[in-house]
């Protein structure tokens, strides 16, 4: 797609990771980059271990073995909190609306430098925080319009439809000022519309604000039409990693995976089932 | 059989003062399980372990080390947070049910050592003023605050009821509390405890360390425990390791309950309401025999029960509670 983006310098380096559940390996010695500036895809079959590895790669579960570098930087083993600190921010597969708080909330509580999060400052710096609480809610209210979600912002986020909650959760995402944003699957369950908007806010927001996506997803069609860079597990391990047209012809990969999705393509041009 | 209620000392305002010190003290201790339970998600069981900390490190410190009674209160807050957080550092990284069990097990540890330290704590006999040496008593300089406080309501008012610069003052400070929490919760800091209720995952992925922000929520919890256990000292004249059985939190969160979960103005009517409905009970006159004094305080337990119970069939989110935020929050 753009050979400029493709050619990127790595922003996260991932190697050799292992992550154990007693004697099953989930992800065993995965090895991938995800360069500055690109969309890329990790795609494989059930169980291949794309969630767990995006697990690791946020902290939420500790690696076993390996490498996991972020900008340059060993983030192997750090809280989930601090790596989102750093930029590497995430959405689940199934969504985490936080129900029982307005829209607007959810929004603003993932603002980054509150200094009102601090008790500290509430003492001693309470302009502080109620300055910085104006921005962050006309950031949020931007966001929400961008989404087409501002006329919801006081109501309750559980009372969002299921693709509203998951533009919700990617608009969220975007108040952390993310470097390197993760999705997992964010076309799972939202209707064609929805999802078309959804990779349109995909590609905006690399080409606008330069955020690099890494994205778990399994329809072919929006992964080789959208996506700068695929990346293919299989049994815990990366089988293969380039540009959607290689991946395509792979022959590893077809074993493992495509087998069915060149049927699939072959009726490109019907509707998905 | 008869039933029948006496209302003469329905008009004992001595009487009602009384209970509206307990009701006021739990308050406090609910107030402090609503910031915790109802705004951050963590479920604390061991409000009775802050209380008693409070009210035994006060007394000690005047008794035994012959500190100031205003010396006394700040020393013993400290202690009652610092132990707070040393409990939550490894038990706030449980998940919500394993860190409630925890702090069961807390309290009693608490309670027991209360109970069998005897040199430090008296055992079960308790603290209490020595009469024959009245100078060295934990609750003089109340006292003769106290005193001086109704010398000057009695300008007003004549013969005020001894409780009430107590209970003047403990409505104060739950007022102080209510104020400050509410606030807090407005402000950035009360939204991610919030978000840490609804999905702790979420508010980390988010960049929120939230072990930090529990720690806090615990360790204020543990603040307004020492402030209740200073005022449950002062109003029983002594600090005796029965005071401070979990039965002292279950009954906060019924307070808590019954005001709603979510809502800090709530847990004072909530608690005034309790108060007044497990103390109001005793002027149900019931026939002796069958109904001997031990099993009127059964039934005055059962006929609050049954309060609760009914209002959780008809009204689950409490007095105050919103009701919306309980069906999302699932």
């Amino acid at each position: 797609m753009n050979e400029a983006a493709s050619n990127g310098k790595p922003l996260l380096e991932v190697e050799d990771v292992v992550k154990r559940f007693g004697g099953i390996r989930a992800v065993n010695g995965a090895t991938l980059d995800v360069r500055k500036g690109t969309i890329t895809a990790l795609i494989g079959p059930n169980g291949a271990g794309k969630t767990t590895l995006f697990n690791v790669l946020t902290g939420f579960y500790k690696g076993d073995r390996g490498s996991v570098r972020f900008g340059g930087e060993q983030i192997l083993g750090e809280h989930p909190y601090e790596i989102a600190q750093k930029g590497m921010v995430r959405t689940f597969q199934i969504t985490k609306a936080l129900a029982a708080m307005p829209v607007i909330d959810n929004m603003m509580l993932a603002a980054a430098d509150q200094p009102g999060e601090q008790l500290r400052n509430l003492a001693f710096r309470p302009r502080a925080a109620r300055a910085r609480e104006k921005q962050v809610r006309e950031q949020a209210m931007g966001l929400l319009g961008l989404f087409n979600l501002d006329e919801l912002a006081n109501d309750y986020a559980g009372t969002l439809s299921g693709g509203q909650r998951k533009l919700l959760e990617l608009a969220r995402a975007l108040m952390a000022e993310p470097t390197l944003l993760l999705l997992d699957e964010p076309m799972a369950g939202i209707n064609p519309t929805l999802g078309a908007r959804l990779l349109d806010h995909m590609r905006g927001l690399k080409q606008d604000l330069g955020v690099t996506i890494l994205f778990i997803e399994h329809d072919m069609e929006v992964v080789m039409n959208h996506s700068d860079r695929v990346v293919v597990m299989a049994e815990g391990r990366v089988i293969a990693d380039g540009e959607p047209h290689e991946v395509r012809r792979d022959k590893r990969v077809i074993d493992a995976y495509l087998g069915e999705v060149v049927v699939d393509s072959a009726a490109g041009e019907a509707p998905p089932a | 059989m008869t039933l029948a209620v006496t209302f003469s000392s329905l008009t004992d305002v001595d009487f009602w003062v009384s209970v509206l010190v307990l009701a006021g003290i739990y308050a406090i201790v609910a107030v402090g399980l609503q910031l915790n339970t109802g705004f951050t998600g963590i479920v604390n069981f061991g409000m009775a372990a802050f209380m008693a900390i409070g009210a035994y490190t006060m007394a000690i410190l005047i008794i035994k080390a012959g500190f100031s009674f205003w010396l006394s209160l700040p020393c013993a807050m400290a202690a009652s947070m610092l132990f707070g957080v040393l409990v939550g550092l490894p038990s706030l990284r449980l998940r919500a049910d394993y860190f409630a069990i925890a702090t069961i097990a807390m309290a009693e540890v608490v309670r027991l050592i209360a109970q069998n330290a005897r040199g430090l704590t008296g055992g079960n006999q308790g603290l209490f003023c020595d009469i024959n040496n009245p100078s060295n008593c934990y609750t003089n300089t109340w006292n003769d605050l106290s005193d001086s406080i109704n010398n000057f309501i009695s300008n007003f008012w004549a013969d005020p009821p001894s409780l009430l610069p107590l209970l003047i003052v403990i409505w104060v400070t739950l007022g102080i509390a209510t104020f400050v929490l509410m606030r807090l919760q407005r402000a950035p800091w009360g939204r991610v405890l919030r978000a840490i209720r609804e999905d702790e995952d979420a508010a980390q992925a988010l960049g929120k360390n939230t072990l930090r922000f529990k720690l806090q929520s615990l360790a204020i919890a543990a603040l307004l425990g020492s402030i209740a256990g200073f005022f449950l000292a002062l109003d029983l004249r002594t600090v005796h390791p029965l005071d401070f059985e979990p039965l002292v939190t279950f009954f906060a969160f019924s307070v808590l309950i019954l005001g709603g979960l979510g809502s800090y103005p709530g847990v004072a009517v909530g608690s005034v309401l309790f108060w007044f409905v497990l103390e109001g009970t005793r002027f149900i006159d019931l026939p002796d025999p069958p109904f001997t004094e031990t099993r009127i305080a059964a039934v005055r337990l059962a006929i609050t029960g049954l309060l609760l119970i009914g209002l959780m069939a008809f009204r689950p989110q409490g007095l105050f509670g919103k009701r919306q935020e309980m069906v999302l929050g699932e």
